[in-house]
């Protein structure tokens, strides 16, 4: 049979960010695809190079429009590790739950979308009509509904005061109703069922086997959570359940969202009755970066993401190389399209909820001369030290 | 066949839109929003931290008649608002506000300038 080369992006109607695939199609059946990425390519790691550390709590945050407060978590406690500082208590449950309200409305813009590229655009309307009530919440917390800006080296920039903290309550508990109503149609209704079971599976081994991260492992019953394997900031003292799903499809993947949602509810209504006194941020800024080596693993709503940073004793930072989630998914989690039908092309990639802003980072491909070499960090970064 | 979403759609059908037609109707920002920022040259001491560590270079020191040292100006089309210098002024001297309506057709108005000490405060 003819195999045909279709193109999926850069520019597509169920794509909401630049990425392209080359689908090859015998008849409906996918039968490979190769990813074509760079298109949004900032080099935000050259620029960390360039700027003062300080600035670069601001660059990092602004690397994804969605997920920014858990970049700039992760970019906070790597500098942490390097100046030995310890934020006070207080500030660790607050970044909590900046990180768990994020948690909540990137999980939701998801199924949102998802729900969207379905073609049941009603659901996508009131998902999102939902979601702007934890954008309130978010500029409530941190002064914008978008880019938190929250966190600063040694504890967080602003405090909560009662009556916020009952508002972001009472908002929780609408949002929780919500959700239940949204699970209940995520697994009764019988159009996304049928969109959605037994479409793009990632087996277990697949899975393991591919390095995937976050809810696209958990979603194939790979027990992973950076919250649990390596609790950084206040995640090892507040409770909370780890979800996976061992039908392996974009059903399932869908499902650990919805589920996790609950859990980073019950986490922030946890982080606020239980809120420990005292200070909530450094009392004078650090602005020395002593000289060192640091890396940060945090769990993104995507996944795990690393940083890594190496500093010089300068006030600007040798190297920061960003390691995201989205990067691991998309690239590694091809296997997903095996034997698939060129129609849910879109709704396995949703299931992926790719971010391709994070992930446009440098990675070098050599498909000429298929050699197979592990580079050191030290040797991607270049030069000599 | 159950369709679960039926009921929401009905309900939906006969109530009012939730889309909110924004420059007729204000949407106000919560308390504590970060929008535009002035600098209060009375309590200015031009220690440049602000100017320094802005991470986009929005602010400029600039020389004014009614003081001696020079005064941070920002430029607000470069202005990302993220309130660092606002967070790092040693005397407080930002004054913030809640204000996000800043759209203008014209590019030089969008600049940020200190207010000027009143002259109660100098006599």
């Amino acid at each position: 049979m003819v195999v045909l080369e279709v193109p999926f992006g850069p520019q597509h109607p169920a794509l909401h960010e630049p990425i392209m695939f080359r689908l090859y199609v015998e008849g409906e059946q996918v039968v490979k695809v190769m990813p074509n990425i760079g298109y949004n390519h900032r080099g935000i790691e050259k620029l960390c190079e360039q700027n003062l550390f300080v600035k670069n709590l601001y660059i990092c945050s602004r690397v994804c429009g969605i997920c920014n407060i858990i970049h700039s978590t992760a970019y906070t406690l790597v500098v942490e590790q390097i100046q030995k500082n310890d934020p006070p208590p207080r500030a660790k449950y607050l970044r909590v739950v900046a990180n768990e309200l994020e948690r909540i409305h990137s999980h939701m813009i998801i199924l949102a979308i998802m729900a969207e590229v379905l073609g049941f655009d009603s659901l996508f309307m009131l998902m999102m009509r939902d979601r702007e009530q934890v954008m309130r919440m978010k500029e409530m917390l941190t002064g914008n509904r978008v880019l938190g800006d929250y966190l600063i080296f040694g504890g967080v920039k602003r405090d909560v005061d009662e009556e916020k903290k009952n508002r972001i309550l009472k908002t929780l508990d609408f949002i929780e109703e919500r959700m239940k109503y949204y699970k209940k149609v995520f697994t009764e209704d019988p159009t996304i069922r049928k969109r959605l079971v037994d479409v793009g599976p990632i087996t277990k081994t697949e899975a393991m086997k591919h390095c995937l991260v976050g809810p696209t492992a958990r979603g194939s019953g790979v027990k992973t959570d950076v919250r649990k394997e390596d609790p950084y900031d206040a995640y090892d003292e507040v409770p909370f359940n780890l979800i996976t799903y061992d039908e392996c499809d974009s059903w399932a993947r869908m499902m650990v969202r919805i589920d996790e949602v609950f859990e980073s509810i019950n986490m922030v209504r946890y982080c606020l009755t239980h809120l420990p006194d005292g200070p909530y941020g450094p009392k004078v800024l650090k602005r020395a970066l002593p000289k060192g080596e640091g890396i940060s693993r945090v769990e993104a709503p995507r996944g795990e993401l690393i940083y890594h940073m190496i500093s010089e004793g300068k006030r600007i930072p040798y190297r920061v190389k960003i390691r995201t989630p989205s990067m691991t998914n998309i690239i590694n989690g091809l296997v997903a399209f095996k034997n698939a039908v060129l129609a849910d092309v879109p709704a396995i990639i949703t299931s992926f909820d790719p971010c391709i802003a994070c992930m446009e980072r440098v990675e070098v491909i050599d498909i000429r001369n298929s050699k197979v070499w592990y580079p050191t960090l030290r040797q991607l970064a270049g030069g000599k030290r | 066949m159950k369709i679960p979403l039926l009921s929401d759609i009905l309900r939906n059908l006969f109530s009012k839109p939730a889309t909110i037609e924004y420059p007729k109707v204000d949407i106000p920002a919560e308390e504590g929003y970060r929008g535009l920022h002035r600098v209060d040259a009375a309590k200015c001491i031009s220690c440049r931290l602000c100017a320094m560590e802005c991470p986009t270079g929005a602010i400029t020191m600039k020389k004014f008649p009614y003081k001696e040292k020079e005064i941070p100006v920002i430029d607000l089309s470069l202005c990302i608002f993220c309130y660092h210098c606002v967070y790092v002024c040693p005397v407080k001297a930002y004054v913030v506000s809640t204000n996000y309506h800043l759209s203008t057709g014209d590019k030089r108005t969008l600049i940020s300038e200190p207010i000027p000490p009143s002259t109660k405060k100098n006599n």
